[in-house]
């Protein structure tokens, strides 16, 4: 085991590399080397699925589940009129786009289960068109809690039983 | 019933006239008899800020802080359902308040105070009765919290939701973001709202019988009466079920207006108290005399309502027997006897002997002095 002063100095400089060459993901707008990030570049992923998330950060945790299988997008923070965030802040006209472009038939909101990521999330909700099916993934998460501090079984479970906030009727 | 709150000690340095005291409390009535300035009132003081944090008589809180001293504190040893805690609360006027659980700081006052440990009456304070509505909604909202399962969760939720909206109002008012963007909000903060309508109602409805009950035996008369003023007042006769409908459609109803003034003109954080004594409006039209009996009429009915619904609260009556005649005092002392503690202070040497020919302890206070009367 290395000694801690070495230790940090790699990661010190580990961290300046990766800052250098992130840049953010031209469809996502999550973290990415080249034009595209690892999952957006993956031809295996469900274009038809997006998971709409507040940071880049809350991605990790649901891939660690493995029950997710489309794509993400990042909003880059949530509606908080205190704090004058308003929709146009954030990347939610980018996602209608790509709504639209790409057939899109479920949308995932996975927005923190605060009251600004719920507010969030209802309006998105309100804003894509009728025949895209919104489901919110956060219902399993305790109030308050953010994806990023939830453990991959509760996240998991999250996702298995997501509410529908809008489209049709699910179930046979 | 779970077990009484009971305080086993209290020791304040720099509050008001002290510099240091200590006072051992034994369960059950507590006398502090002394002279009118010898420091009485700041004893009260100081167990309602270990329990609450705030000072049940100024909101300026530069006041309780001794003259030439840099802050004031007070340190309680209290009793509760989970069991024994010591809890100090610092306060100077530049840094704000310190407070901590068994020496482990914590931050928010929220986390730290305990709204169902304590009932205070000082006869000078009269806000629940004659102050704005915000006191009497205050002192509501405190006994909901140490009883109602959620209260406080839907009520810091409420409230985040309306500065929201109001911030959001503003914005809209000045072309900086569009109506569409405050339905979000609405629809977060209306099942609050009606959460909110439903504890209180329920909690004057089960306060009305005690307080009508206390008002009649203290002398305010036979038709005490507490009303919830809901805002906005056509609420009134809509049956809890239907709330969340009728105010989904004041709320877009009242938007225009609203928006013209960025803010939320009605809502539950607008709702009043009222007392009345038949026709008379307390609040407004009350004697001193007779605000004073509802006030502690009100309080000893909070008493009751805690005693069945969560655990008996300590009871703190600031001179509160004095202005009453022999025969109601002894309904007070009566009452009171009922196996919680209680403290009264008081100047006249004829209530410390009542309570010293029962069992109570007697604490004679004088020139910054405290003395056990045994
Ligand atoms: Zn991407």
């Amino acid at each position: 085991m290395k000694a801690p002063t070495a230790r940090s100095h790699d990661l010190a400089g580990a961290l300046v590399e990766m800052s250098e060459r992130l840049r953010p993901c031209s469809q996502c707008f999550s973290f990415a080397e080249d034009e595209l990030c690892p999952i957006c570049a993956d031809p295996r992923r469900d274009p038809q699925t997006i998971c709409v998330v507040e940071e880049p950060s809350a991605i990790l945790p649901i891939e660690a589940t493995h029950e997710f299988r489309g794509l993400y997008h990042v909003l880059g923070g949530a509606l908080s009129p205190i704090d004058g965030v308003d929709a146009d802040d954030l990347r939610i006209d980018e996602l209608l786009v790509r709504i639209t472009q790409n057939g899109v038939r479920e949308l995932v909101v996975a927005t923190n289960p605060t009251m600004a990521g719920e507010a969030t999330a209802l309006f998105i909700a309100d804003q894509v068109s009728g025949d895209v099916i919104v489901t919110r993934l956060a219902s399993g998460l305790p109030v308050g809690a953010d994806l990023e501090h939830a453990d991959e079984l509760t996240v998991g479970r999250a996702l298995l039983g997501r509410r529908e906030m809008k489209g049709q009727p699910t179930g046979p | 019933m779970t077990e009484p709150w009971r305080a086993w000690a209290v020791s304040v340095t720099d509050l008001r006239c002290w510099d240091r005291a200590r006072i051992d409390l034994e369960p059950g009535l507590v006398v502090i008899w002394g002279p009118n300035g010898a420091g009485k009132t700041s004893l009260i003081e100081a167990l309602t800020m270990g329990c609450l944090g705030v000072s049940p008589r100024t909101s300026r809180e530069a006041e309780i802080v001794r003259h030439g001293a840099e802050a004031a504190r007070v340190e309680l040893s209290l009793d509760g359902p989970d069991g024994r805690r010591e809890r100090a609360i610092g306060y100077a006027p530049r840094r704000g308040r310190r407070m901590s659980i068994d020496d482990a700081p914590v931050r928010a006052l929220g986390e730290w105070s305990v709204p169902g440990a304590v009932l205070v009456f000082i006869p000078d304070e009269l806000r629940i009765v004659k102050g704005p509505p915000a006191a009497r909604r205050r002192h509501l909202d405190r006994l909901l919290e140490a009883s109602w399962p959620g209260y406080r969760e839907a009520s810091s939720g409420y409230k985040e939701a309306i500065s929201q909206r109001n911030a959001l109002l503003r914005r809209v008012r000045s072309g900086e973001a569009g109506v569409g963007e405050l339905a979000p909000w609405e629809t977060q903060m209306v099942p609050l709202a009606v959460e909110i309508i439903r504890a209180r109602r329920q909690a004057i409805s089960d306060l009305q019988g005690p307080f009508q009950r206390w008002l009649e035996s203290l002398g305010g008369g036979p038709e005490g009466q507490l009303r919830l003023d809901p805002s906005p007042s056509s609420l009134r006769d809509v049956p809890d079920d239907e709330l969340e409908g009728v105010i989904f459609g004041f709320i877009q109803e009242r938007r225009p207006r609203d928006i013209g003034a960025a803010q939320t003109l009605s809502g539950p954080h607008r709702d009043d108290v009222g007392l009345w004594s038949g026709d008379l409006d307390l609040r407004s039209s009350g004697s001193q005399g007779e605000q004073r009996t509802a006030a502690l009429a009100l309080t000893l009915a909070h008493r009751d309502y805690l005693s069945d619904v969560a655990a008996r609260p300590i009871l703190l009556l600031d001179d509160a027997l004095s202005e009453l005649d022999p025969d109601r005092r002894q309904r007070v002392l009566h009452a009171v006897g009922d196996g919680g503690q209680t403290l009264i202070t008081t100047a006249d040497p004829a209530v410390a002997e009542i309570a010293r020919a029962g069992s109570a302890q007697v604490l004679h206070i004088e020139d910054g002095h405290v003395a056990k009367m045994g």
